[in-house]
């Protein structure tokens, strides 16, 4: 399904978004209010792109936007954007909206107001580097369902304790599952007869709390 | 006799020449009244007996909020110079704190929609003005 979305944002990552949501096929509105940004945008084919505050009902309107399906609002202003993505779903009726938030802090209150999906680009960066700082063997980490949980890829190393063990004899805490065992070039999703072997990426999804417990399992290293 | 509202707290956010004059009058009834703008020059504003709290913090900050003791406020007064960041900081203290008493101040009333289900008491100085010179109109007919 191609939804229409519109992008109201600052500059830089409007363009990168934009193109990679042309690349699928979506029909992109953009709203900016930088006049050069615009000029520069509309040589792009198949994007419309609209000057003014994502923020202004009356650009909203001018932008048609009767026929959004998502909105995202990605200003570093999150007071514009919580507004910008309540006056699309409250005024408008659109179906989806996502919105940037610059302090975590406010993820909650988004999330209460109405917003469907709330992305706060500091926290995520810093759950990645305390990620990393922490643990080696650690590749991605994704963070879903606001937050609290996460899906993480863990690799199994020659010495790890759950080596040649079936998933079944592996005592992952309750709040974990090894979703996918990413082996070679074939990824297998795992039944409790799989037995994990050395060289093995998992993908782990599990919550906040039990995340580090199914890793220090997986790893035998301790993290504190 | 003085009476001294000991239990009931002011905070406003925006201290430019609205929140500022109700800050000092506030404080001059001997209220209590914590008022809240990320730039120190703008309460330079503020009356010199001012006897309330002055805080130079970003008022939308949540912390901020509840270091300004906003759970329990009698009363929230949104007057920044930004329409946005008063309907935020207007949502939070009613649907986060659940603030008794929200005064929100917005230009215009577009964005009602955003508000117009909670009791959030607005503030729209050019529909004020409107009014208020159609009477002096009237009035000097």
């Amino acid at each position: 399904m191609n939804q229409h979305i519109f992008i109201v944002g600052n500059s830089f990552q409007v363009k990168s978004l934009a193109e990679s949501l042309l690349n699928k096929k979506h029909p992109i509105t953009i709203i900016n209010n930088d006049m050069e940004f615009c000029k520069e945008l509309s040589q792009i084919d198949n994007m419309t792109i609209v000057f003014g505050d994502g923020d202004k009902r009356y650009v909203l309107e001018d932008a048609d936007i009767g026929k959004c399906d998502i909105m995202i609002a990605m200003t570093d202003n999150d007071a514009d954007n919580l507004v910008t993505c309540l006056m699309a779903k409250k005024i408008f009726n659109v179906k989806k909206t996502i919105s940037l938030v610059s302090d975590v802090k406010k993820t909650a209150f988004f999330y209460q107001m109405g917003i469907d999906s709330v992305v706060c680009t500091t926290s995520a960066i810093t759950t990645i580097i305390e990620q990393q700082a922490i643990m080696d063997e650690l590749a991605t980490m994704i963070p879903i369902g606001e937050g609290r949980v996460r899906i993480t890829k863990v690799k199994v190393s020659e010495d790890s304790p759950i080596v040649n063990k079936a998933l079944f004899d592996i005592a992952l805490p309750a709040q974990s599952i090894i979703a996918c065992i990413l082996r070679g070039q074939s990824s297998i999703i795992p039944r409790g007869s799989t037995k994990i072997l050395a060289d093995d990426m998992l993908l782990l999804v599990a919550s906040i709390e039990d995340e580090i417990a199914a890793i220090e399992l997986i790893t035998g290293k301790s993290y504190d | 006799m003085i009476k001294r509202n000991t239990n009931k707290l002011t905070i406003i956010a925006g201290c430019g020449r609205l929140g500022a004059e109700l800050a000092n009058s506030i404080s001059e009834a001997n209220g209590d009244v914590i008022i809240i703008d990320n730039n120190k020059d703008s309460l330079r504003r503020l009356s010199f007996s001012f006897g309330g709290i002055a805080i130079v913090k970003d008022g939308t900050d949540i912390d901020v909020l509840k270091q300004a003791n906003i759970e329990k406020a009698h009363t929230v007064i949104a007057v920044t110079d930004d329409e946005n960041t008063n309907i935020m900081i207007a949502l939070m203290a009613k649907k986060l704190f659940h603030v008794k008493n929200v005064i929100l101040r917005v230009n215009d009333n577009s964005k009602q929609a955003l508000y117009n289900d909670t009791d959030i008491q607005i503030l729209c100085p050019s529909e004020l003005t409107t009014k208020a010179v159609k009477k002096m109109i009237e009035g000097g007919k």
